[in-house]
């Protein structure tokens, strides 16, 4: 599992990429609120840790732009213990949880499992990018006409749909879809992907997977330039 | 007295027609397999649409009951459906058709790419043939018209059941009904689009 993690304090944000390392997270850091919504814009996290002081953005500003795009990958908010406004702000700019300073590493493990486990359970049931409607409950994906898609394809559709724009590596996606515990062949990954875009063309998508068989993976809106 | 043919005198030359676009049609099929061993059809059905079911189409659009409306105002007097295994095949025979030096499109109808309403995929044509007989307006060569249906085996088989819904009043549950068969037809479209990549997939492995 991938982490953002945005904190400015140095010291600390080495001690905790060190422990997060070692739980076997992969861990990204930022040191400021402007990189934050940079890193979350262009790439997919299990789950994001926010101071909220940090200079350029503070971590609630950069929790909502977030937020607006329509990202709804789990945030956690780390507080001061005196800001209690910036906790209540902060939930509802969209934190889907919050541990104030100093806190015990354990706890925030344990915060960070529960965040991940539950993740997908506030996911919209129905998604839209460019002109295409995903219903994951009804496993349908219209645009002009529609189609409906097996349990697989759907999820693999709502991944690609939460995350327009950003790579996604054939492990990231297997690992998302199919669950790492899962002995099916990686190559799978690509043929779902082959089925997608058979299955996006028949209902003349808007949106286009690109990417190559066993590489990484975009989902794009097809614009005047890019259509095919 | 026998009363008149719907179709006056050009029941046999339909007839003739229908015959000679489905050999046409059958040889194609049959080069293709002896050239790479792939049914580009499953099947084919011809037929030229029964004097009964020409009178009621007729009385259904207020035409009058003539050998005029029947040939030239009606365009489905000669019928062909070609059932294939997968969705580029249907896209082989239309190539293939157009290529026909006697026959223009008139009428295209890409239901497969753009599904009806309920879910109704199928490719639809008609086309104009030339041919050597004089038609009922005094044309030399004659203008016959041909409807040509492509489709797949699944979009075959609930069209079918479709069919049934359609002819069948007082149905129990209609709207229930109508909305599962929707959903079934947006399901076979699925598998067959999976069907269609799986079988690129095995082609590009093995050139």
């Amino acid at each position: 599992m991938r982490l953002l993690l945005a904190e400015d304090e140095k010291e600390l944000s080495r001690a905790l990429t060190a422990i997060l390392e070692h739980s076997k997270y992969a861990v990204d850091t930022v040191y400021d609120g402007l990189a934050a919504v940079e890193s979350a814009h262009s790439n997919a996290y299990d789950a994001m840790i926010f101071d909220i002081m940090m200079p350029k953005l503070d971590g609630v500003e950069a929790l909502r732009r977030i937020r607006a795009r329509g990202d709804y990958t789990p945030v956690l908010l780390l507080t001061a213990k005196a800001e209690i406004d910036d906790r209540i702000t902060g939930l509802d700019a969209g934190a889907d949880d919050y541990l104030t300073k100093p806190f015990s590493m354990g706890e925030l493990l344990a915060r960070i499992r529960s965040m991940t486990r539950r993740a997908g359970a506030y996911s919209p049931k129905k998604l839209k990018v460019g002109s295409v409607m995903l219903d994951t409950e009804e496993q349908e994906l219209s645009r002009e006409n529609s189609i409906r898609l097996a349990g697989k394809e759907t999820k693999l559709m709502e991944y690609l749909m939460m995350n327009e724009g950003k790579e996604l590596s054939t492990s990231d996606i297997f690992g998302h879809v199919w669950g790492d515990g899962d002995n099916t062949d990686e190559k799978i990954v690509w043929m779902y992907v082959s089925f997608l875009r058979g299955k996006l063309r028949s209902i003349n998508a808007d949106i286009t997977i690109s990417g190559d068989q066993g590489g990484s993976y975009v989902l794009s809106v097809l614009t005047e330039e890019n259509a095919v | 007295m026998a009363m008149e043919s719907i179709y006056g005198g050009y029941g046999d030359i339909l007839e003739e027609i229908k015959n000679d676009i489905q050999n046409r049609i059958a040889l194609y099929t049959k080069e293709e397999y002896e050239k790479t061993g792939i049914k580009i059809y499953e099947h084919l059905i011809a037929r030229v649409k029964s004097e009964e079911s020409m009178r009621e189409k007729c009385r259904r659009k207020n035409a009058p009951e003539t050998p005029h409306t029947a040939l030239k105002i009606m365009r489905d007097s000669i019928g062909i459906r070609i059932v294939c295994s997968f969705i580029d095949d249907i896209y082989a025979n239309i190539r293939y058709i157009k290529q026909f030096h006697d026959c223009t499109v008139v009428e295209e109808k890409d239901y497969v790419r753009h599904s009806k309403p309920n879910g109704y995929r199928s490719y639809h044509m008609i086309l104009e043939m030339e041919s050597e007989h004089t038609d009922i307006s005094g044309n030399t060569p004659g203008r016959f018209f041909i409807e040509i249906q492509l489709r797949t085996i699944a979009m075959d088989s609930w069209a079918s059941l479709e069919h049934k819904l359609k002819y069948k009043k007082n149905i129990e549950d209609q709207e229930l009904i109508v909305a599962e068969l929707k959903r079934c037809a947006d399901e076979m479209a699925s598998c067959d689009i999976s069907m269609q990549t799986i079988r690129d997939m095995i082609n590009s492995s093995d050139s």
